[in-house]
């Protein structure tokens, strides 16, 4: 049983503003991105470490005071995804209002990293989210996340959005967090 | 919510459907801001005091165990130290010592006091973490910020001699890879003084504050016999007045030398068992720590020049056989029971972590107590997910 | 955190933990039923409240200049040792594959073609060497290890301090022999080692019959 979710657009005014219109919601955007941090694994200590004073990535203009995801821009996903914790992942993502970023921050959330082959990893975040921004390391440095974030606002001061750009966005996804769950729960031998 | 003292006893007389209170079911986690980490807690409530308490763990199960199978005993040196990261150099410590025992391999002694002296600094950025995320988790948000700074420092001080901020990967068997740059144990000497300068910035905040006290004070009692029961260890089980802690009682490395009479080892424990106690041996954990780190110091400086590592053959093949080989990791015992077939792969590594067993005891500490004193019990429990699941 | 928030969680709790004690912050009732407690545990923390020593700490760091890195302006000053990326030096690599091999989650590709050299010499023989065709590290997968380095027979890879790879797409993270050796320009000198270190292997071997009783290491060393 799939229910049908309508699929998030954004609003037709700004599906159709002028360019100068767009490069202002696109400066507010990009510096106001308030994050919200997937911490699971030992990238997250990394992220708590370019959150406090001597990295401090306010500065960038990202918030980590997001009270959750619902109120959040960007989602740092940071550490491994496993396959019992993917449908949380997926859901929180959902969760979160259009038009949402994420960086996937260290190679466990890449690719699945160390764990790439290990049974019960998922291999890589992008797998049941759309990712922006893949920040290498293991764990990458707090300034690797700074530098991640400088280029995901490069790329949303570029950005056009439109609904069509975020349906292409889930292109080849479950596109619920109730399909995610359900191959991760089918029997081993089943495809998945 | 009704604040009475038994509100079962209330509903004696009023019937099913007058103020009776019913057992709630409340899923806590996986991911939830109060929970570090993905734990998720399954709290069987009533009203707001606790009733039963389960630990759903396995969120963070990568299946470590089964991948040190396929790997020879350096790439798993690599995967040991991800499996807790905030003791990375410790975890990486016990594999390595658990392969040169089976080889029955002699480390050169300049290896046997650096891997101490990283040991050591290791161990106060773990607790320098939990003691700025406890009070985080309690609602004070400034420790984490003078527990960070001090961290920072240290782990400037790690990756000049290792390259890694987090994964150290610089144990191999037969000791460490590089030797020491130039200068390097002069640096860690300043840094450790830096440090313990500035650690009465951090004690200003949590000893002696009124609200760290009201909040973790007598809350989360664990007795000696529960510690001993569920295996609990580590600073855990010292708050508790278990007076363990395998530096001492089964010496590895050189610690014998540290712990003996006059050296700076001394074990930390005391007898409350509450948050607060645990608190407390985390704080006067790292003092020690850095007494043992600046010891270390002093001794590389005095040793002769000689090498840190071993020369070894290409392939490394442990002898048939097994052994258990337990180090105190910050967060309790971290016992490797390693079973070789002869191969370059182990047969069997089987992984005793700290965490598992402080987790456990969840179960028996948060019934009957409140919600509200919920995070208060489970941050000063002083968990990595990734140790509990592997 | 508040002061209401403890005072409230004190009040509710229950009788069986402490008795009828109504402890808030201000009451020390409970000090006497715990007479086991060691008196360093900071109950009244002399004459100022405990509260204040942290306030005090917090105007303090108020007025000390901040210690924050401005990296996007300011690069960090990164050790040499530190593990940012990997560089490889074409010219040594011959193929052998033992990093990849020895790579813990295999992201190393090297694929290679042997070619035949003509003899240099009137009927010598004909030489066979290993040309690197592709020499691939997917940044994605790498655990930054360095076993790879470790391995290397013939010094072809080096770490670099190097951090700022970041893509938006995970393909760009496979970085090819080209990128690897753009890197090679950021790789720093190796430190200088400890007084107390072993001299390095090649030292001890051209210095082998004067070896005993050298005590200091000689001066032109990495």
């Amino acid at each position: 049983m799939t229910t049908d979710l309508p699929m998030p657009r954004v609003g037709l005014a700004a599906e159709h503003a002028p360019k100068v219109v767009r490069v202002v919601l696109n400066w507010g955007r990009r510096y106001s991105l308030w994050v919200f941090n997937f911490g699971l694994a030992c990238c997250a200590i990394e992220f708590i470490s370019a959150s406090m004073a001597r990295h401090d990535f306010i500065r960038l203009g990202v918030i980590p005071f997001a009270p959750g995801p619902r109120q959040a821009d960007l989602m740092v996903v940071s550490g491994t995804v496993t396959d019992k914790m993917a449908p949380a992942v997926r859901r929180l993502y959902d969760q979160m209002p259009e038009p949402k970023y994420v960086i996937s921050f260290g190679a466990c959330s890449n690719s699945g990293g160390p764990y790439w082959d290990s049974y019960c990893v998922t291999k890589g975040v992008d797998q049941i989210i759309p990712v922006d921004v893949y920040v290498p390391g293991c764990p990458p440095r707090p300034e690797a996340l700074l530098q991640g974030i400088l280029k995901l606002q490069e790329k949303i001061a570029a950005e056009t959005l439109s609904s069509k750009g975020i349906r292409t966005k889930y292109a080849g996804r479950a596109a619920s967090a109730a399909e995610v769950t359900r191959p991760s729960l089918a029997p081993p031998g089943r495809q998945p | 919510m009704t604040s009475t003292t038994d509100p079962r006893e209330l509903t004696v007389g009023v019937g099913a459907g007058g103020l009776a209170t019913a057992d709630m079911v409340l899923n806590i986690g996986p991911q939830h801001p109060a929970t570090h980490g993905v734990l998720r807690l399954r709290l069987v409530v009533d009203g707001e005091r606790i009733i039963t308490a389960e630990p759903i763990i396995g969120y963070m199960h990568r299946g470590a165990e089964k991948l040190f199978e396929v790997r020879d005993y350096r790439q798993i040196t690599v995967l040991a130290n991800r499996h807790d990261w905030l003791s990375a150099f410790s975890n990486e410590l016990g594999v390595v010592l658990a392969v040169e025992s089976m080889l029955g391999m002699e480390v050169p002694e300049r290896a046997v006091w650096a891997r101490m002296l990283l040991a050591e600094l290791n161990r106060v950025l773990n607790h320098l973490m939990f003691l700025g995320s406890y009070p985080l988790e309690l609602g004070a948000i400034t420790p984490i910020f003078y527990a960070f700074r001090e961290r920072e420092e240290l782990q400037t001080v790690m990756e000049e001699v290792s390259g890694g901020r987090m994964h150290y990967m610089f144990n191999r068997v037969g000791g460490l890879l590089h030797d020491l740059p130039a200068g390097w144990l002069g640096r860690v000497e300043s840094t450790i003084e830096d440090v313990r300068g500035r650690l009465p910035d951090l004690e200003s905040m949590l000893v002696g504050n009124e609200i760290v006290h009201a909040r973790t004070r007598g809350v989360g009692v664990l007795s000696a016999e529960t510690v001993a029961a569920y295996g609990v260890s580590g600073p855990i089980a010292r708050a508790s007045g278990l007076d363990v802690d395998l530096r001492r009682d089964t010496p590895y490395l050189a610690y014998d030398q540290v712990f003996s009479s006059g050296g700076p080892g001394r074990v930390v424990t005391r007898t409350q068992g509450d948050s607060l106690a645990r608190l407390e041996v985390l704080l006067e954990q790292v003092h020690v720590s850095l007494d043992i780190a600046q010891h270390c110091v002093g001794v590389l400086g005095s040793l002769p020049q000689g090498p840190i590592n071993v020369k070894l053959p290409k392939v490394v093949r442990v002898p048939e056989g097994e052994t258990y080989y337990a180090t105190e990791n910050p967060l309790g015992f971290n016992g490797y029971y390693l079973v070789s077939r002869g191969d370059k792969t182990p047969w069997r590594l089987k992984l005793r972590s700290a965490s598992f067993n402080n987790v456990s005891v969840l179960s028996e500490t948060l019934p009957g107590n409140l919600i509200s004193d919920m995070v208060a019990i489970l941050g000063s429990m002083f968990f990595v997910v990734g140790d509990i699941d592997k | 955190m508040s002061d209401d928030d403890s005072v409230r969680t004190r009040a509710e709790r229950g009788p069986e933990r402490r008795g009828a004690a109504t402890d808030n912050m201000s009451d020390r009732t409970m000090d006497a039923e715990q007479p086991e407690r060691e008196p360093e545990r900071g109950e009244r923390g002399g004459l100022v409240p405990g509260i204040f020593k942290g306030l005090a700490t917090t105007a303090r760091a108020m007025v000390t200049p901040s210690h924050t890195a401005e990296y996007p302006d300011v690069l960090p000053d990164l050790p040499p040792r530190s593990r940012g990326t990997i560089a490889l030096l074409e010219e040594n690599c011959t193929s052998c594959m033992l990093c990849a091999r020895e790579c813990p989650d295999w992201c190393i590709y090297i694929d290679s073609h042997k070619e035949t050299l003509p003899a240099t010499t009137e009927g010598g023989r004909e030489r066979q060497r290993n040309v690197l065709d592709r020499f691939g590290i997917d940044f994605s997968l790498c655990m930054y290890c360095g076993i790879c380095i470790e391995v290397c027979p013939f010094d072809a890879l080096f770490w670099s301090p190097e951090f700022e790879y970041a893509e938006t797409d995970i393909r760009d993270m496979l970085h090819e022999k080209d990128r690897l050796g753009e890197w090679m320009a950021t790789v720093p000198p190796p430190p200088a080692l400890d007084p107390g270190a072993a001299d390095a292997a090649e030292v001890t071997a051209l210095s082998k019959p004067v070896r005993p009783g050298r005590a200091t290491p000689p001066a032109g060393r990495p």
